[in-house]
């Protein structure tokens, strides 16, 4: 459970300006990714490139997939996301449980450089609209994501579908990722870090309104995936 | 504590649903408008069963998929109750979009989304409006005892369902009565230290505590709505028929009494105390008002009409309250009449006709005064017609609506049509009060075992066969998986936000009753 000790140690401490659970997600989903990524190259030896490779796989992760790999690496497209979707850390912890949900339900369902970016936006898109007092909508988060609106409305519904709407994460749940995740860093040599635990309070103001994107300035990011 | 492993938790899941298309069914009419989308009678087409079919709507592409909808089929998923309605799956539509060669683009999700529900034949409300009907106690006893059964069984489960109103309950021809629309619905901690809006639950039926601004509450929300449902079967109008806020609060402590620190203690620290506290005295008058009702059920209203909701009744407490043990008995479901199907969303569509009708009958003379049943319409953007007579009329709210006969082949009026009221409202039919009749009360632990369950466990409480059906208790636990942890999320995204309450109507001021001065 989330002890007050914990929590107070986050405090005390100097508070780096990128959440510590970013640098041990993109950790952990860059080595994903990668072991993936050769097992695909493995399996299509004599084809060319991964897009035939990935027709080979599961199809659930089909609408996920993009043309090529986006330029932009994991741990700078997760640091956009944070830096103008201003949703909480916990989205984070949060969006890799409906992945590992995803891929544990479709055991077919590899997560690639093809594929990571998109479900990354959409996990932790869900995840804000599930934990957080004042989130953005679809629009801005297509926007900072680098996807069109309709096409992430799209792979919202389809991730809803996949999960079978299983959007649920007990704080139980929650604290064994958490615990998880550091886990991996430690025993891949990272340093040892721990995740921001900072689930609580628990709200749901619906009187807040919502922000309108136009508070905000960010920066278009051109389609980085097409 | 052992924790499971990531991902192990998924295992046991039944298969996706989303697989079939909306064109597995025929839809038959449209019966009703939830917080979200219409609902439709279907039949499906292979096995001929008739089902309900909610429509997500999808048409608001900024917010994408609405909040309120992932939270219903969230909850929904995982309450399995007797008196909850039941979700059986969920199916698309394609949409009409092609991409450039003229081919259908494959999204399905541009169509339509629909929730597909087992088909409930009426609502509370819409049952209630029929001319000429009249509920018998014994039929008032076994509705409540279902709808306090499947409350309690919400609450167990953590879910609060914020907006109990009649209709919400659906009925179906066997007698049973089920929670439904769960668009509003949130999962909660027991510690109650969350802060969740209190811009829920439809205005008539809302608790004092949210109406004074209260972001920390619990399952005591839903009880206040059970109250006001329960008085209103019993004295056969709406009590609180409140146009805003502060009328509604009027309303509500002209009949219950003001609050103060002795009677509410700390209701002087909650946010708009300070707004809305009454300028002079007020009473309490529950009793004094409805002495015309039996002595159990006046004595059950009072604890669910409690203003302090740390001392209102709950729901485990209402089920073993002496109403319900006395007789006569609740009646077995199975037992009540079976009626012609009747949904809130037909009854107002008819009187709507029916008013036209009359409007144009006989313009320049005086009408009949109409039942007022329809509270405020909470959502904006879906705005139920309200119906009224013309202004200035002197309203008793009991006349009978029957001037231009209803005009849908579906409702045929039952009884003498002419009755002022349409519920059994007071009097003691039975008689045999002193003899209290508690058969099988003692056994097996039922509902009165202790407080709430810790997270993830079960209660022990009867999930199996009918609540009306024999003694309390019953061994069988339920339990759903594991502990819930309370989301929060704004619902405001999805369009149906920020109006609950505030979309008032006038005309209701116009009601009167006797104890209101």
């Amino acid at each position: 459970m989330l002890s007050a000790g914990e929590f107070t140690n986050h405090l005390s401490r100097p508070e780096p300006s990128i959440p510590r659970v970013l640098t041990i997600l993109s950790f952990v989903l860059e080595k994903l990714v990668a072991r993936n990524n050769g097992l695909i190259d493995d399996l299509t030896q004599p084809l060319d490139g991964l897009s035939c490779g990935s027709a080979g796989i599961g199809k659930s992760l089909n609408p996920f997939h993009g043309v090529r790999a986006p330029s932009i690496s994991i741990p700078k497209y997760l640091e956009r996301l944070y830096k103008y979707t201003d949703c909480s850390p916990s989205c984070f912890v949060v969006g890799y449980v409906y992945i590992d949900r995803l891929v544990h339900k479709h055991p077919d369902s590899l997560v690639l450089s093809l594929n990571v970016h998109r479900l990354l936006v959409t996990s932790i898109m869900v995840a804000s609209k599930m934990l957080d007092d004042v989130h953005y909508n679809n629009a801005f988060y297509a926007k900072v994501g680098g996807v069109s609106n309709a096409e992430l409305n799209r792979l919202e519904v389809e991730f809803l579908f996949l999960l079978d709407f299983r959007v649920t994460v007990s704080s139980r749940v929650f604290e064994s990722y958490c615990f998880l995740l550091e886990k991996e860093m430690i025993l891949n040599g990272g340093a040892c870090q721990t995740i921001e635990r900072s689930l609580v309070p628990i709200t749901d103001m619906a009187d807040v309104p919502e922000l309108s994107e136009n508070t905000q300035t960010s920066p278009s990011l051109t389609q980085i995936m097409d | 504590m052992a924790i499971a492993a990531p991902g192990q938790l998924n295992l046991n899941e039944v298969p996706s649903w989303g697989s079939r298309g909306v064109d597995c069914f025929e839809k038959l009419e449209q019966i009703g408008e939830g917080t979200y989308g219409q609902v439709y009678m279907a039949k499906e087409i292979k096995t001929g069963e008739i089902v309900a079919l909610k429509k997500i709507r999808m048409d608001n592409e900024r917010e994408g998929f609405p909040i309120t909808a992932i939270r219903e089929i969230k909850i929904l998923k995982k309450l399995h109750h007797d008196n909850v309605i039941k979700l059986k799956e969920i199916v698309t539509s394609p949409g009409p979009e092609k991409d450039e060669q003229g081919r259908p683009d494959g999204n399905k999700y541009k169509g339509g989304i629909y929730m597909v529900f087992e088909y409930m034949d009426h609502d509370l409300t819409g049952l209630a409006d029929r001319p000429g009907m009249r509920f018998s106690v014994p039929q008032i006893k076994c509705y409540m005892r279902q709808l306090l059964t499947g409350l309690h069984y919400c609450h167990v489960n953590q879910v609060l369902h914020r907006d109990i109103k009649g209709s919400n309950l659906l009925i179906d021809n066997e007698g049973n009565l089920k929670l439904a629309d769960f668009g509003l619905a949130r999962s909660f901690s027991n510690d109650h230290n969350a802060n969740l809006t209190n811009r829920v639950i439809t205005l008539w039926y809302r608790p004092p505590e949210l109406l004074l601004g209260a972001t920390k509450y619990g399952p005591a929300v839903d009880m206040w709505s059970v109250g006001c449902i329960f008085a209103e079967l019993l004295h056969g109008k709406p009590i609180f028929p409140g146009k805003d806020e502060p009328e509604q609060l009027n309303k509500i402590f002209e009949l219950c009494g003001a609050p103060d620190e002795v009677n509410w203690p700390g209701v002087t620290k909650i946010p708009w105390y300070n707004n809305f506290k009454p300028t002079r005295p007020m009473k309490r008058r529950l009793r004094e008002v409805f002495r015309h009702f039996d002595r159990h059920a006046l004595e059950l209203l009072e604890r669910m009409l409690t203003l302090d909701p740390s001392q209102r009744i709950s729901a485990k407490d209402a089920l073993d309250a002496e109403y319900f043990w006395t007789d006569p008995l609740p009646c077995d479901p199975k037992s009540l009449p079976k009626y012609e199907s009747s949904h809130e969303f037909q009854t107002k569509k008819k009187r709507q006709q029916q008013r036209q009708h009359e409007e144009n009958a006989k313009r320049q003379k005086v009408q009949h005064p109409q039942q007022h049943r329809i509270p405020p319409n909470q959502q904006s953007g879906q705005a139920h017609t309200q119906i009224r007579p013309g202004p200035n009329q002197p309203i008793h709210g009991t006349q009978p609506v029957v001037a231009g006969g209803p005009s849908h082949h579906y409702v045929k009026p039952r009884g003498p049509s002419g009755g002022a009221n349409r519920y059994q409202a007071g009097g003691n039919p039975g008689g045999g009060y002193s003899h209290p009749n508690r058969g099988g009360q003692g056994g097996g632990g039922g509902y009165s075992s202790g407080p709430y369950p810790a997270q993830g466990r079960g209660a022990p409480f009867g999930s199996s066969g009918l609540p009306g059906a024999g003694p309390r208790g019953g061994g069988s636990g339920y339990g759903v998986g594991g502990p819930n942890y309370p989301q929060n999320g704004p619902y405001g995204g999805s369009g149906s936000g920020s109006g609950r309450g505030s979309n008032m109507m006038g005309g209701n001021r116009n009601q009167q009753y006797g104890w209101q001065q």
